[in-house]
C-alpha cells in the first residue's frame, strides 16, 4: 500500500466471514488474529502508557475518568477491567470500591498485565486487586459474578467482538453495567480528515521514534478505521442481550464510551 | 453523520479536566502539610459539592495507598456521604461554624446526609499549616527564596498603590471631571434644600389654615 493511499480503507473492509477476520486492513484467518494482536502487545507494552500520554497528548486521561463517572461504582462493588493492559481504570477503581470491593485486571496479553502489575504495585495497591490472563471471548469467570465490567480500547483488538460481549453480559450481575471505551468516527468531517493525516502521517512516526515500532502504531490506526461506528456498536451491544444501550461522543466522536445494562 | 461545532464543545470533558487539576493540586497541598491524621480520620468517607457556577458535582473521597492518605476527585454522585448543594459566594461565607445553620436558613446552602463529614474535610482544610516559605528553600534555596519574597512583597505594595491610585484617579474624573455622579456633600445640600422647602410650605400651609378661619373672610 503506497504512502498516498495507505489511510485508505480497502475494498475487503468489513467483509470478513466465519473463518477471516480483520487485523488492520488485512484479511486474516481467525485463528491467527490473537497471536497477531499478542505481538503488538509484547512490543509495546513497555512503552504503552508514555506511547498513551504523546499519541493523545494526555486526554486519554480524561476519557479514563469520564468512564470511572459515568459508571456509577459504590464502595463495595466488583468491577472487572477487561483488556486493562496497565491499570489506568483499574487504579481509580480499586479505591473507589474500597477494601470491601474487588477489581479485576484482566488482559489477554501477559506482557501488558505484568506492566499493568507492576505499576499498580508500586503504588501501594495491593489490597483488592486480582490479575487475571484472559481471552474476552472466554471469560473464565462464574456467571452473574460483576456489578461493573469495562473495557477500555480493547474491544477492537478482539476476533469475535459478538461472542465477547455475550460472555460480557454473561459474567455481568443483574442490574450490572458495561462500559465500552473505544476510538471511533469522528462526527464532524474536519476533525475526521484530520485525524485521519494524524493517525496515518505522524502516529507511527511517533510509535517508531519512541517504541521503535511504526509497525504497531500503524496497525493502531487501521484498527481503528475497521471497528464499528458509534451506530453499529450499539447494535452490537442491543443483539447481545444489553439493555438501555447509550454511547456518549468525546472529543469529536474520537473516542466514544458505549454504555448497555444487564437485567 | 455530522453535528454542530456547539455539540462538539461540550464534550470537552470540562468536569474531567478540573477534577484532574483538583486532584493533583489538592494532593501536592496536603503532601506538605500536615493533615495526614485528618485524612485518615476521613477514611473511605466522600463529600459531594455541586457549585451553581459550575453545574457539575465534584466529589471529594478519601483514599489511601501504602499508607499514606489522599484525595480522590470525581463526578461521581453515587456514594456520597454527603452532599452540599451551594454557590461559591457562600462557599466563601462557610468560613465559621456558626455561620452553617443561618446559610441555610437562608436557602443559600443545601445539605443532604452526614453533616459531620462537610465539617471534618472543613477542618482540614482550615488545620493545613503549611510554611510555603520553606517549602520553596527547599527547592530553590534560601538566598534565591529571600530575594523572591521581597520581589513578591514589592510587587504586591506597588500592585496595591496603582490599584488605589487607579480607583482614586477613576473617582475624580467621574466625579468632578464628567460629573456623572454627586459627592456626598451635594446629596447633604440637596436634602437640606428638601427639609427647607418642606418647612416654608407647612410655615404657609399653617398661615392659610388661619387666614382661611380668620373673621375677615
Amino acid at each position: 500500500m503506497s504512502a498516498t493511499d495507505k489511510n485508505q480503507l480497502p475494498d475487503t473492509a468489513h467483509t470478513s466471514t466465519d473463518s477471516t477476520t480483520h487485523f488492520g486492513y488485512q484479511t486474516i484467518d481467525k485463528e491467527d488474529k490473537v497471536s497477531m494482536v499478542a505481538g503488538v502487545f509484547h512490543s509495546v507494552a513497555k512503552q504503552y502508557d508514555i506511547m498513551n500520554d504523546l499519541m493523545s497528548f494526555g486526554i486519554h486521561r480524561l476519557w479514563k475518568r469520564f468512564t470511572i463517572d459515568a459508571s456509577g461504582v459504590r464502595p463495595g462493588n466488583n468491577v472487572l477491567d477487561l483488556a486493562g493492559g496497565t491499570g489506568d481504570l483499574t487504579a481509580k477503581f480499586s479505591q473507589l470500591v474500597g477494601k470491601q470491593g474487588k477489581v479485576v485486571l484482566a488482559d489477554i496479553n501477559s506482557s501488558m498485565l505484568n506492566v499493568g502489575r507492576d505499576k499498580l504495585r508500586d503504588k501501594g495497591l495491593v489490597q483488592n486487586i486480582d490479575y487475571v490472563q484472559a481471552n474476552a471471548q472466554y471469560l473464565p469467570f462464574e456467571d452473574n459474578t460483576f456489578d461493573i465490567v469495562t473495557i477500555a480500547f480493547g474491544l477492537r483488538n478482539v476476533t469475535d467482538k459478538d461472542m465477547a460481549l455475550r460472555s460480557i453480559y454473561r459474567v455481568l450481575k443483574p442490574g450490572g453495567r458495561l462500559l465500552v471505551l473505544e476510538f471511533s468516527k469522528p462526527e464532524h468531517e474536519i476533525i475526521n480528515k484530520a485525524y485521519d493525516f494524524y493517525s496515518f502521517n505522524i502516529l507511527p512516526k511517533i510509535g517508531e521514534l519512541v517504541a521503535k515500532d511504526g509497525d504497531s502504531y500503524q496497525y493502531l490506526a487501521e484498527s481503528i478505521r475497521m471497528h464499528p461506528d458509534q451506530e453499529t456498536l450499539k447494535a452490537m451491544l442491543d443483539n447481545a442481550g444489553f439493555e438501555q444501550t447509550s454511547f456518549k461522543n468525546l472529543t469529536g466522536g474520537v473516542v466514544a464510551l458505549h454504555k448497555g445494562y444487564k437485567f | 453523520m455530522t453535528v454542530p461545532f456547539t455539540n462538539i464543545k461540550k464534550q470537552l470533558m470540562f468536569p474531567q479536566a478540573l477534577a484532574a487539576s483538583l486532584e493533583i493540586i489538592i494532593n501536592q497541598v496536603l503532601s506538605l502539610g500536615s493533615a495526614n491524621s485528618s485524612l485518615e480520620k476521613l477514611g473511605q468517607k466522600t463529600l459531594t459539592l455541586t457549585l451553581a457556577e459550575l453545574g457539575f458535582p465534584l466529589s471529594f473521597t478519601v483514599t489511601s495507598d501504602l499508607g499514606a492518605s489522599n484525595l480522590l476527585v470525581t463526578s461521581l454522585t453515587e456514594r456520597a456521604d454527603c452532599i452540599i448543594n451551594t454557590s461559591l459566594k457562600t462557599l466563601r461565607e462557610l468560613q465559621a461554624k456558626q455561620q452553617l445553620t443561618e446559610l441555610i436558613k437562608q436557602d443559600k446552602l443545601d445539605v443532604t446526609g452526614d453533616i459531620k463529614v462537610a465539617q471534618q474535610f472543613a477542618n482540614m482544610a482550615q488545620n493545613l499549616d503549611i510554611d510555603w516559605q520553606s517549602e520553596l528553600a527547599n527547592h530553590i534555596g534560601d538566598v534565591a527564596t529571600y530575594k523572591l519574597m521581597q520581589l513578591g512583597k514589592k510587587i504586591a505594595a506597588k500592585l496595591s498603590f496603582a490599584a488605589t491610585q487607579i480607583q482614586t484617579d477613576a473617582s475624580e474624573y467621574v466625579v468632578h471631571e464628567q460629573r456623572l455622579v454627586i459627592t456626598k456633600n451635594q446629596i447633604e445640600h440637596f436634602n437640606q434644600a428638601v427639609n427647607d422647602v418642606s418647612k416654608d410650605v407647612m410655615a404657609l400651609e399653617t398661615r392659610i389654615a388661619r387666614f382661611n378661619k380668620s373673621p375677615n373672610n
